[in-house]
């Protein structure tokens, strides 16, 4: 009998300590098999579990580009991260996917793309970053604008200054006023005043946004006024999801369910939902 | 469509044989739901109102393992759950319960295919009888329904006296699964069915599921979601009572600190933390919304997206509420506002 609810056993390869509270696992299928057809595209997420404690929802934070390992980030919040925080490198992870949908990471090709992310939103955004740099000559201006609460809070540092050492995209790093350090070379300030600075053009451009609800509640009025439009401005939203599949009814929103019909919305879709997220 | 006659007498002869041959026969008397021991206690009275709960937990259970998982010190194991084969008959549902299946079916087969529901279902003989009985919670023909829909049942039956029982064939499902006992049933005419479904009063139909739907399309802030989430206390009894409610949880329970079972659990959208996100975020984090979502899903994005109303009418959810809200009232004064505008 096939069964959608069960999961691929994981490895886990590797752990990385991104905050004091963030945490990225590099996870590799036990299955050799599995491992040579898996594939996803940028934007989908996966149900990851720890046997004994249940499963958690994380985007895939690693690009398709690169199908050697998944990658997830994720912050100890509750009872199946505090036991994910809790694991050691060779451990065993479930997983479940990918699900959802996608960046339209094809559509945007021949475009300039603006990547605006604060705090965690920069993992479901950084594996439709890195999808795009390793195609980088289909894409025009590549601009990512990343915030952040505090210096500690920034994730994916490593990342971070690989972007800034690239010639051929715009890096802009911001901390929060009050959450600079005394070395803090970026920018001071939150992200959609920063957005309102370096002030991305709309036109033929695509703008990916991912981060805490008021981060997307003042960037998209921002991004109005420099030109994008509505359909262009693309988001992925977070909900409470439990199945991944669209049959458990938790994630509903309207007439869409975030893990099915989504997570990934252009800003023209979101208006159309009821406001309850 | 073909119509047999059966006895009461030859019903009973008819259920010990199929408990004989190992298949679960479930049935309600005056109570709930049971499993029949022997064909004895047929009751198939039309004239009793909808028992407390639906049969959904037959096809849907409570609480069931999806997978099971062993943890060693360097691995850990996955043993697959097997659902089995075995035959089971619901006998004599009413028509708003036997729809339930084929509501519930659209979306556990929303391109991923629950094998879990699917299998159960499959398995699952559906025999729907005529329904004589209603009150003031019924609304079944206010979505769609009837008192004498066959629709979803693979045989049904039509009470002709307390004693003999029109069959209708309703499906090939249904042909198929009496090819075997046709020595219990006597061939039929349509005309003393027909007279009698003729002669049941329908509930009055109290609303226009269409209109409803646009209402709820239109006006999600209004003050009215408030006056109702004041009164409900969040138990979620609707849920579970609900023929077609399937929200659900999936949650580990470890037997010991060696193994365990991944658990497929029935849920509700009124439960307060059914929303709750680990930051502490709820979207939904008063009852009024809670229950907005409960009235919207069933009757405008359940629609919206499959086709098919959420609700049959069946009005369990109100006989049962531990402070009395009214499903039929909430929509009929939903429909009323919406006729205002």
């Amino acid at each position: 009998m096939e069964n959608i609810y069960k999961p691929f056993l994981m490895e886990l390869k590797d752990i990385i300590s991104e905050t004091p509270d963030t945490t990225t696992f590099r996870l590799q299928f036990k299955d050799p098999e599995i491992a040579k057809t898996f594939n996803f595209k940028a934007g989908q997420f996966g149900e990851y579990s720890v046997f004994g404690e249940g499963e958690c929802t994380f985007c895939i934070a690693s690009p398709p580009t690169r199908l050697e390992y998944i990658e997830c980030s994720f912050k100890k919040a509750g009872k199946v991260t505090d036991a994910l925080a809790s694991l050691n490198i060779g451990d065993t992870v479930g997983f479940r996917g990918p699900y959802g949908n996608y960046f339209p990471v094809e559509e945007m090709k021949g475009k300039n793309v603006v990547f605006i992310a604060g705090g965690i939103g920069l993992a479901p955004v950084r594996c439709a970053i890195d999808n795009v740099l390793d195609l980088r000559n289909d894409f025009k201006d590549i601009t990512i604008i990343y915030g952040a609460r505090t210096v500690a809070d920034l994730v994916y540092k490593d990342k971070i200054e690989e972007w800034k050492n690239r010639k051929d995209i715009k890096t802009v790093v911001t901390v929060d006023p009050g959450g600079e350090t005394p070395d803090w070379k970026g920018e001071i300030g939150f992200v959609p005043n920063v957005v309102e600075k370096v002030a991305p053009k709309g036109e033929n451009t695509i703008a990916i946004v991912c981060g805490p609800p008021i981060m997307i509640k003042y960037t998209m009025p921002v991004l109005n006024k420099l030109g994008f439009k509505d359909d262009d401005i693309i988001t992925t939203l977070e909900n409470r999801m439990k199945c991944g599949l669209g049959k458990c009814g938790r994630c509903n929103i309207g007439n869409v369910y975030v893990c099915k019909d989504g997570p990934v919305f252009t800003y023209t879709q979101l208006k159309e939902l009821p406001q309850e997220y | 469509m073909e119509e047999k006659i059966i006895t009461k007498e030859k019903l009973k002869e008819f259920c010990n044989e199929l408990l004989g041959q190992n298949i679960d026969i479930i049935t309600s008397g005056d109570k709930g739901y049971f499993r029949m021991k022997n064909g004895d206690e047929v009751f198939l009275n039309p004239k009793v109102r909808p028992t407390k709960a639906s049969f959904k937990e037959y096809i849907f259970p409570k609480s069931e393992p999806i997978i099971y998982y062993k943890r060693d010190v360097d691995k850990v194991e996955l043993i697959d759950v097997e659902v089995g084969n075995k035959t089971q008959v619901i006998f004599g549902a009413k028509p708003c319960d036997i729809k339930s299946i084929s509501i519930l079916s659209k979306i556990f087969n929303w391109d991923y295919k629950d094998e879990f529901f699917n299998t159960r279902a499959n398995n699952t003989i559906l025999i729907g009888m005529m329904c004589e009985y209603s009150d003031k919670f019924c609304f079944c023909t206010s979505v769609n329904l009837s008192p004498v829909s066959d629709e979803g049942s693979d045989l049904f039956l039509i009470p002709l006296d307390e004693n003999k029982f029109a069959v209708r064939i309703v499906t090939e499902k249904g042909a198929e699964f009496i090819k075997p006992y046709t020595k219990f049933f006597s061939d039929g005419n349509k005309e003393s069915s027909e007279t009698k479904m003729k002669s049941v009063k329908f509930p009055e139909k109290v609303f226009e599921p269409e209109k409803v739907r646009e209402w709820i399309t239109n006006n999600f802030e209004h003050k009215y979601w408030d006056e109702i989430g004041k009164m409900c206390l969040g138990c979620a009894q609707c849920a579970f009572v609900c023929p077609v409610c399937h929200c659900f949880d999936i949650v580990d329970e470890d037997y010991i600190y060696t193994e365990g079972r991944r658990m497929k659990n029935w849920d509700g959208c009124q439960f307060s933390l059914f929303t709750l996100h680990a930051s502490g975020h709820n979207p939904r984090e008063d009852q009024s919304k809670r229950y907005r979502q409960r009235i919207s899903h069933k009757f405008k994005y359940y629609v919206d997206k499959f086709d098919n109303i959420l609700c049959t009418g069946c009005g369990r959810c109100s006989r049962g509420c531990p402070v009395s809200i009214d499903l039929k009232e909430i929509v009929t004064d939903i429909n009323e506002l919406a006729s205002n505008n």
